[in-house]
């Protein structure tokens, strides 16, 4: 066995110990941005979101580009999100509503 | 890697760690040294660990590898619950499959978990104090044992429904957890009425509404910062039914349930019902705390056309929660032959059931269930039905509830923008063979 499988192996061993270990049958699914689907800006909305709260939550929703815009202003102006910087919340609006938007294309309760 | 290097199924996380903690890390939170510019930990690693501590971890760089959050002591955000769905674990927020909720009174394995923030550690409940304060004549500062000996202590099965249950069915999404028909139950709580420990403070003729306080922290992991704090009107505070809980089921409330001590304001919304209470603040007006204003627990003041934009200030608070009735079983796409018993129950906020109906023939025509009554104000009415179907096929299950104003469960969702109060009859496939 070459050396990326072995860690390949190890790595779905792992999350079967985490499955059976904590019952989030949930994160054995997850990726490299935890549930948030690949993508140009998976990772700065991972990083974004994840600071507060699991990237879970934000895998449910199907949510449009205005109404993603209007959230992340009460988590700014109500949660004491930081303020993102405007090319990478662009970035990231994109992110969002291409993925989770309301057609819901990734939605994980289907 | 040799076959004996892999971790077993069951294999406990200290264990798999004293084996090999570098090997243990890459596997369990995708931990390897000298990577990129995010350091150790990196996408679903990070966010496990920080699941699975209740907080994001501002120095994660500087761990240790092979290390174990001492946190861990509690690792099972689950731990104590049974077949529950996890929707969130940051805060957890968990609902229970219609299935489960069969027993006449929710075991405390199966009561969902709606967390608006992070539980408090200490929840020691020999040093838990509450306070009673703002328009009343005596301030007070009780313990759970002054409650226990100066107030009358009850025993009563309290509905407790998440406001936004039944929100996944939202067309065009609302946002927030994508609850479906579980983020409700009714435990048997023990603890002693809001009312008669209002009345001992002496509210002054000034009290307007209570405002709800918890130990539970912020998110963000601000101090200065509550993650929820509602409140209800004063007469809906001195009702009969509304408890300050300290007990579940007879044993100790569930740490995910707001032990040690907790609100139970049964046919309102969840949130109402404060869990780790330390503080009931008597207001001179509506109270203005965390997620009382805004739109949040609020729904338009009129009938609104899905997707509407509604001005902010023509929501309104929810109040009672509507006439609803879940089927527990036979479970969804259950094969059964020739008839089955159905069974589940209802409930409506600050009102009874009148009636329970099943159709198993698209609403065409319906069935009387047979309905108990509540075992006190504030329970919901568990009823069954024996249901006979003509020949094989596919049928659904409908149940109606009709509550003691007249008001029936509706077959579509009533939209409103932040997905709030959905009470869309429940229906079950069933094929019979």
């Amino acid at each position: 066995m070459n050396r990326q499988n072995a860690t390949a192996g190890l790595g779905l061993a792992g999350l079967l110990v985490l499955a059976s270990f904590t019952n989030y049958v949930a994160i054995a699914e997850a990726g490299e941005f935890g549930r948030l689907v690949d993508g140009k800006g998976a990772e700065e909305t991972y990083y974004a979101c994840t600071g507060c709260h699991s990237d879970m939550l934000v895998a449910q929703q199907g949510l449009s580009r205005e109404r993603w815009d209007e959230l992340i202003d009460w988590m700014i102006e109500e949660q004491g999100m930081a303020e993102i910087e405007r090319g990478e919340r662009e970035l990231i609006l994109d992110y969002l509503s291409r993925n989770y938007g309301p057609d819901r294309p990734n939605f994980p309760l289907k | 890697m040799s076959k004996d290097d892999k971790p077993t199924e069951g294999m406990g996380l200290h264990e798999f760690f004293a084996k090999d903690p570098i090997a243990a890390d890459r596997a369990f939170f995708g931990r390897i040294s000298n990577t990129d510019r995010r350091g150790f930990l990196r996408g679903a690693g990070l966010a496990t660990m920080a699941a699975m501590v209740g907080a994001n971890i501002p120095f994660h760089r500087n761990m240790p590898a092979g290390f174990i959050p001492a946190a861990f002591a509690s690792e099972d955000v689950l731990q104590g619950k049974d077949g529950l769905k996890l929707f969130n674990d940051r805060p957890v927020n968990a609902e229970t499959p219609a299935h489960l909720l069969d027993d006449p009174i929710t075991p405390t394995s199966r009561h969902f978990i709606r967390n608006n923030g992070v539980p408090p550690e200490d929840a020691d409940p020999a040093k838990w104090r509450v306070k009673i304060d703002g328009e009343v004549d005596n301030e007070l500062d009780l313990s759970i044992d002054d409650l226990k000996n100066q107030f009358e202590v009850v025993t009563m099965a309290l509905v407790i429904e998440c406001g936004g249950n039944g929100r996944a069915y939202f067309d065009p999404p609302a946002s927030g957890n994508q609850w479906t028909v579980g983020a409700v139950g009714c435990a048997n709580w023990t603890g002693v009425r809001l009312k008669d420990v209002l009345t001992k403070a002496g509210l002054k003729s000034s009290a307007v509404y209570t405002g709800h306080e918890g130990a539970d922290m912020h998110l963000s992991g601000d101090p200065d910062k509550k993650p929820i704090s509602r409140g209800v009107p004063i007469a809906k505070a001195m009702a009969d039914d509304v408890l300050i809980a300290f007990q579940m089921n007879d044993g100790p409330i569930h740490p995910m349930n707001g032990a040690p001590l907790r609100l139970v304001v049964p046919g309102w919304p969840g949130s109402c019902s404060q869990k780790w209470l330390t503080r009931i603040w008597v207001r001179d007006k509506v109270h203005d705390g965390e997620k009382m204003t805004g739109t949040s627990y609020r729904v338009p003041n009129r009938q609104v056309a899905p997707g509407e934009k509604v001005a902010t200030e023509d929501f309104v608070i929810i109040e009672r929660m509507p006439v609803k009735s879940i089927i527990t079983f036979p479970e969804n796409n259950a094969s059964v032959e020739g008839e089955t018993e159905v069974r589940g129950h209802a409930w409506s906020g600050d009102r009874t059931i009148d009636a329970l109906d099943i159709s198993i023939d698209f609403g065409a025509t319906w069935q009387r269930a047979n309905l108990d009554k509540p075992v006190n104000s504030g329970a919901w009415q568990n009823w069954r039905a024996n249901v006979k179907f003509p020949k094989p096929g596919y049928y659904e299950v409908w149940a109606r509830a009709t509550d003691s104003e007249g008001v029936a469960q509706p077959f579509a969702v009533d939209w409103n923008p932040k997905g709030y109060t959905n009470n869309m009859m429940h229906r079950v496939a069933v094929r019979v063979s």
